[in-house]
């Protein structure tokens, strides 16, 4: 991967092919959570879709039939932006400023996903042996984190 | 919050906390281990147009102390603030204030 920099109004990366891949195949995973009917008590869309009220189910309950419909339909737009704009196969990936928002929040979405189903805490540490199948997990955790990390660095920068 | 960078400057305003009866709700944004300060402080400065010094000292305010009250007002606007903030994926609530 080569992280997300600014290049005049956009925003540009390149990513490997197997890069491209493992990111298409969590986009996959995201988009069948999202449009799951029956997810009460996944612990993930908990996170995806969090209680609006921490102590009042009533309010709780007002929240979610109000937001979640909006909610997952955003998070979907987002995801198949993202699809959009990724190269199949590896290669560059130039966003403008719709586009760079909807990376920034569908990476998030990916993050929080992976890192639910991982455990990860404040004290979690990139994985020492990458080989097995945790370690693997934690490898995708720490390379999503770079590459939405070198994003919100790059759109920031914009801003200026 | 994850984040190897350390903020730039040290922040310059703090965000009053405001409980008088005319704005009794606020929208609370807590801490969770995912999510990078970089992206928090750029998500609050999107959302609530705070300026760079303002958004860093609320989203330290979430890192050190678990939370941070990032708006107050109407309950319905505090509503519409945490579905906002949840469609950034930061973790939010909203509650009267105490």
């Amino acid at each position: 991967m080569r992280p997300f920099r600014r290049k005049g109004g956009a925003v540009v990366a390149r990513l490997e092919a197997a890069e491209a891949g493992v990111l298409g195949l969590l986009l996959d995973q995201l988009e069948q959570l999202l449009t799951a009917d029956d997810v009460d008590g996944d612990p993930v869309m908990a996170r995806l879709l969090p209680a609006g009220h921490r102590s009042d189910p009533a309010i709780a309950a007002d929240y979610r039939d109000l937001t979640e419909a909006a909610l997952r339909s955003g998070k979907t737009d987002d995801l198949a932006a993202v699809r959009a704009s990724l190269p199949a196969g590896g290669g560059d990936v130039r966003l403008d400023r719709d586009q760079a928002a909807a990376w920034l929040r569908t990476t998030n979405d990916l993050r929080l996903a992976l890192g639910e189903r991982i455990g990860i805490t404040e004290e979690t540490e990139p994985p020492e042996d990458p080989a097995g199948e945790e370690g693997q997990q934690l490898a995708v955790y720490y390379w999503l984190t770079a590459l939405q990390g070198s994003l919100v660095d790059a759109v920031a920068a914009g801003r200026r | 919050m994850a984040g190897p960078q350390a903020p730039t400057r040290a922040p310059e305003s703090t965000v009053e906390e405001t409980a008088d009866l005319d704005r009794p709700w606020v929208t609370i944004v807590w801490n969770d281990p995912v999510n990078l300060m970089t992206y928090v402080t750029h998500v609050l400065r999107e959302l609530f147009g705070y300026d760079e010094p303002t958004a860093t000292t609320l989203m330290l305010q979430v890192h050190n102390d678990g939370k941070a009250v990032v708006s107050s007002g109407p309950r319905e606007r505090m509503e519409h603030d945490t579905s906002r903030l949840h469609a950034y994926g930061l973790w939010a609530t909203y509650q009267k204030d105490a």
